[in-house]
């Protein structure tokens, strides 16, 4: 089985966040039908954001698609076609580009447990 | 500049935790993403690190590290243990090595100033658009690396007639079943003594995110040449296997058709960075108001020197030179400025354009490749000057 261990940290990282209510800085994908399936499949090796800055048309993302199946990425054989799909509509040629956040200007304190008295 | 002793001193403390802090992060009050170290970044990948520099940044000379870069394949490794970490050299020697921190701080050590830039640098511009990192323009920065010349320890453990290639391998974490970034240049660049096995980065012990606690400075050459994290250094007979030497990092060796498919075979790997300037400021998009301006930016050539920038202000019709910065050093990148005082109020075109002393001039458009390597076509900001 490929890595559970990974999985299971991201998806304890992006609980932590949901519960903090605070914005995640891991990336998300867009709703779609087969959102949950490739999240299982890429985010164990990298974030949703590398994805969703591509634009690629679908030969390239099959050829993408057929590397990251070669470096580890599970996916059901019946899911693969639909999956092409799925970033192709969502981050092909003629989408406009991804805006990038940035990191803070300058880095944020620690915040410190607050004095008992 | 801090001394190695006291990097030794600070590094003996004990093990440092690095990529749990950063996979962790924090969040600042505006939903901003905090990166402890790296400031007003922006963030082509948070898991791994990615982070470019915005070109408004491109004001100094010597990139702070806090602005400078970050490029990351792998996962940063989780935790490294200055006091074990060991340095082994290999391969096609005399006497093979396994070097401490200690046994590095005693070689004499070297400074060089180099910019240090990305293959993929540019790589959104390529049109059509190839995958990878959609860098912009800010994925290079200019720092002083110093450490021991990597020749220096190389004749340490005596390099056999037969060697032609030196390998480099870190200790960054592998993912999956994700080929490793092992990498290798050639053996006459691995001896240049400007080739540098780094442990220190604009005078202080390099940060996590740069390659603690040593990592290779191959000078004038694309980023993926100066492996972060250094643990081993094989020297061959033959260059290093594995994706990131082929198909990985290589330039078709004909000018092919933007879309053409190129067989590995009619490639070869990246080496030195090409010629390039880009615009710092005026920004993209900004409202001047009319009266005397100042287009500024940067300009490098890898391993040749910038001999010219010119600028054009309607659009390439017409150009004239820059006055280039003071601050210059060998494989370091000069700053430029052009005063200008636009005539009318409307919009204007900004273009830059470096020419260097192998006479390689930047062109209009960038050669496209499979892999959007070095994307050098003359910057260009549009502005608009109100009266």
């Amino acid at each position: 089985m490929f890595k559970p261990r990974g999985s299971v940290f991201v998806f304890a990282l992006l609980s932590a966040y949901a519960l903090a209510g605070e914005d995640s800085p891991i990336a998300q994908l867009p709703a779609g039908p087969m959102q949950e399936k490739a999240t299982a499949a890429c985010a164990t090796c990298h974030e949703a954001r590398i994805i969703v800055q591509q634009r690629l048309s679908k030969a390239a993302w099959t050829k993408e698609m057929d590397k990251m199946i070669k470096w580890g990425a599970e996916l059901d054989a019946p899911d693969h076609d639909a999956l092409i799909d799925y970033f192709s509509a969502n981050f092909g040629p003629d989408q406009p580009a991804y805006e990038a956040p940035r990191t803070a200007a300058k880095a944020v304190a620690k915040s410190r447990p607050k004095a008992t008295h | 500049m801090s001394s190695r002793r006291e990097f030794l001193k600070t590094a003996s403390v004990g093990a440092v935790a690095l990529a749990a802090q950063s996979v962790l992060g924090e969040i600042a009050k505006q939903g901003v993403v905090s990166v402890p170290g790296k400031e007003g970044l922006i963030i082509r990948s948070y898991r791994f690190l990615d982070l470019e520099m915005p070109v408004e940044f491109m004001a100094d000379w010597i990139t702070p590290v806090p602005h400078f870069f970050v490029r990351n394949h792998m996962f940063e490794p989780s935790e490294i243990d200055a006091k074990g970490w060991r340095l082994a050299i290999g391969g096609e020697v005399q006497k093979p090595l396994s070097l401490t921190l200690a046994d590095l701080a005693e070689i004499p050590d070297r400074s060089i100033t180099n910019t240090l830039e990305c293959a993929g640098n540019g790589r959104s511009s390529q049109n059509p658009k190839v995958p990878g990192i959609q860098w912009g323009k800010g994925a290079v920065g200019n720092a002083r690396f110093s450490g021991p010349s990597l020749k220096s320890l190389l004749e340490k453990a005596g390099v056999k007639d037969t060697a032609k290639h030196v390998v480099f391998r870190g200790s960054d974490r592998v993912p999956g079943k994700v080929p490793p970034f092992i990498r290798s240049i050639p053996i006459e660049k691995a001896m240049d003594s400007d080739t540098l096995v780094a442990t220190h980065m604009n005078g202080v012990a390099l940060t996590p995110h740069h390659g603690y606690p040593a990592r290779v400075m191959t000078p004038g050459w694309a980023g993926a040449a100066s492996c972060k994290w250094l643990t081993e250094i094989t020297v061959q007979d033959k260059p290093a296997d594995g994706n990131f030497m082929l198909p990985g990092y290589r330039m078709p060796n004909q000018p092919v058709k933007p879309g053409e498919t190129v067989k590995p075979e009619d490639t070869h790997p990246v080496t030195g960075l090409t010629v390039k300037s880009l615009i710092a400021g005026p920004s993209n998009e900004a409202r001047l108001k009319p009266g005397a301006q100042v287009v500024r930016g940067v300009a490098w050539a890898g391993e040749a020197e910038i001999t010219r920038v010119d600028i054009s202000t309607d659009g390439g019709a017409s150009w004239n030179p820059a006055r280039l910065g003071k601050d210059q050093a060998k494989y370091a990148w000069r700053l430029w400025s052009y005063a200008w005082k636009p005539s009318r109020s409307g919009d204007y075109s900004i273009l830059s354009r470096a020419t260097d002393s192998q006479g390689r001039v930047q062109p209009d458009a960038a050669v496209w490749n499979p892999s959007g390597y070095f994307y050098n076509a003359c910057d260009q900001v549009k502005v608009y000057v109100q009266a």
